[in-house]
């Protein structure tokens, strides 16, 4: 049965994103906003707004209780969690389950395979896709050193419960994988609640690959191509691009292969993402985890592939058959996003929220823009610092970057600051503009050298 | 010009409130506002001007063109939350913490917490806000008497909603 009356679980682009969706395929829309997005551009948009809870996100987006609540009390049949805030918690899927409530995501089971790191490393290896040579759960460092002298240095610490580079110590030797492992401990337990660590072979120099994919819940799933994300400062994005163009293609469809193998396993339903890491001096590439949600970057993937990826998920959720099969998706072009973030990058990225005065943005051919800010809105301390992603299409990777580079010279934002220069900057960049860039390279490379560019 | 936005309302209440005027009668296209320190003032109509009940939403106009039954039905109810009726300046408003179900009374069929002028003191409870069958009390604030009751029993409201008035003694 269609969906009838959305809950929208979120807030800024994504949240707009969804509301917009759900419209254009006659889906109403009640937003679940916080009182700090009382006069969001979403809320003005959905049918319908109703506010959670104050600003505070514990008291109002990361309630799960709440949030199901609100969606039962507005009649609605569905819920969309957005990313970020509850999207990967098991818990919202199975409140959702219990109470009749469709949840635009996976079931509350496959966000508990591939969630904990540790279960989808086993889930991959039952797989038959590739992983890095990594330990099981470790007890302590005596545990970690043994490990690392069995597959040598360099290694990395991982937390078992969470990512986006908490808990991740990398050592050279076991004096710093000793004195890392505590360090890394404490911060996995503050992040997620969790200390447990693992240990894996560090790739020196890495890629990070991703595939989109979208399951229909029985079995079938289809992939969207794959997006290169190495673009990123303590192992949060900042470019992201699809297709990865230096992949050779015989690994570029053995990638592909791997991704929808692993999740067909699982009967996988919902838009969801197999992150890698593709090793280029060996050529070779390992899992590292899944996404269990829409990611921020999944428009590279819509430009390159001609597809909604958000009205898809709504479809499935509403138990429609895929719309399509994998021979009909014929990527096409290249397309890069940049976040852009209200942070100053001249002060430590510092956030920087605020009113903003003037709000100018690229327009053309082939240019996307992807945001709920505009001038005279608000930018509220409260919540991630992302105010728009910016994406650019073009027939090949040639004509994105050279739209990406006229696109961002043309976005003015005042009233606070942001990381637009920097990230002209990198766009500019021959590193970046001959596609010779890895992991760490904008920490390496690109950082210490904007810093000293005398700007 | 767009009509003024929730928050707008507010603001102008506390300036009038906080300012030594009497009265504050305010005329907008699609928009009238009355406020007055005399809880005996009267201007013909209410606060909220006739057949404009969406003004607490905050929308210039419908964007999308969607269903229109829903929409201005929604609408409606959207604007209920934030809609201050008149009450005298002196009266405190009791207000919703979180999102939930209102409830007057303990389980159904028992007597309710509070009735019209009954006596409270601070700690008293008045309702119960339900989120998923977990039920968190709401208490007074100030003792003082009930004075309004704006929510009825079973229904939903949102963060911040006006629950009841209390004058305080």
């Amino acid at each position: 049965m269609p969906l009838r009356r959305l809950l929208i679980a979120n807030r800024g682009e994504i949240a707009l994103r969804i509301v917009r969706a759900a419209r254009a395929l006659g889906i109403e829309s009640v937003l679940a906003a916080s009182a700090a997005d009382r006069e969001s551009l979403a809320a003005k948009e959905a049918d319908r707004t109703v506010i959670l809870g104050p600003a505070k996100a514990s008291l109002s987006y990361l309630n799960a209780p709440l949030v199901v609540h609100a969606a039962k009390a507005t009649g609605c049949d569905a819920l969309h969690p957005g990313y970020g805030f509850l999207s990967e918690r098991a818990e919202l899927a199975r409140l959702c389950e219990d109470n009749g409530i469709r949840f635009v995501g996976p079931t509350a089971q496959s966000i508990e395979q591939v969630g904990g790191k540790i279960a989808a490393r086993e889930l991959a290896q039952a797989a038959g896709v590739p992983l890095v040579q990594g330990s099981g759960k470790l007890n302590d460092a005596e545990e970690a050193l043994r490990f690392a002298d069995s597959v040598g240095y360099p290694v990395v610490t991982k937390a078992s419960a969470g990512g986006g580079g908490r808990g991740m110590v990398v050592a050279h030797n076991a004096a710093q994988l000793k004195a890392g492992f505590e360090r890394a401990s404490v911060e996995a337990q503050e992040a997620f609640g969790d200390g447990t660590l693992f240990l894996e072979r560090f790739v020196q120099t890495a890629r990070h690959v991703e595939v989109q994919v979208m399951g229909d819940g029985a079995g079938r799933v289809l992939h969207f191509g794959e997006r290169d994300c190495s673009a990123q400062r303590r192992y949060q994005k900042m470019v992201e691009e699809a297709p990865g163009a230096i992949l050779p293609s015989e690994i570029r469809m053995r990638l592909h292969e791997s991704a929808v193998r692993l999740l067909s396993s699982i009967r996988y339903r919902n838009a969801g993402t197999v992150e890698f890491l593709y090793d280029v001096e060996r050529r070779e590439f390992y899992f590292i985890e899944v996404n269990a949600r829409i990611q921020v970057e999944h428009p590279v993937s819509e430009m390159i592939c001609g597809v909604d990826l958000v009205q898809m998920q709504l479809r499935v959720a509403g138990g429609e058959p895929l719309p399509l099969q994998q021979a009909d998706i014929h990527p096409r072009g290249h397309a890069i996003e940049v976040r852009v973030i209200a942070e100053d990058p001249d002060r430590g990225f510092a956030p920087c929220p605020g009113r903003i005065t003037r709000w100018q943005t690229a327009t053309g051919e082939g240019v996307r823009l992807d945001t709920a800010m505009h001038e005279g809105a608000m930018v509220p301390p409260y919540y991630d610092s992302m105010i728009a992603k910016l994406i650019v299409h073009g027939a090949d990777r040639v004509q994105a970057v050279s739209r990406l580079q006229a696109a961002l010279d043309a976005f003015v934002v005042e009233g606070i600051a942001t990381n637009l220069p920097l990230l002209r900057h990198i766009a500019a960049h021959t590193d970046f503009v001959d596609n010779r860039i890895s992991t760490r390279w904008l920490e390496q490379t690109l950082l210490p050298g904007y810093a000293t560019a005398g700007r | 010009m767009n009509k003024p936005t929730p928050g707008d309302v507010e603001a102008l209440m506390e300036l009038f409130e906080k300012s030594d005027w009497k009265e504050l009668d305010l005329r907008m296209e699609g928009f009238e506002l009355f406020l007055s320190k005399d809880s005996a003032a009267r201007r013909a109509g209410s606060v909220i001007a006739k057949g404009n009940s969406d003004v607490g939403r905050a929308v210039p106009a419908d964007p999308g063109g969607h269903g229109p039954p829903y929409a201005s039905a929604q609408a409606a109810q959207n604007a209920a939350p934030r809609e201050a009726p008149p009450v005298p300046s002196n009266w405190l408003a009791v207000r919703a913490p979180n999102l939930g179900t209102f409830y007057r009374a303990p389980k159904p069929g028992a007597p309710p917490y509070v009735e019209l002028g009954q006596q409270v003191v601070a700690d008293t409870e008045v309702c119960l806000i339900e989120v998923m069958k977990l039920f968190t009390s709401v208490r007074a604030g100030v003792a003082g008497v009930v004075r309004k009751l704006v929510v009825q029993d079973g229904e939903m409201v949102e963060h911040d909603q006006v629950l009841l008035y209390i004058e305080p003694q």
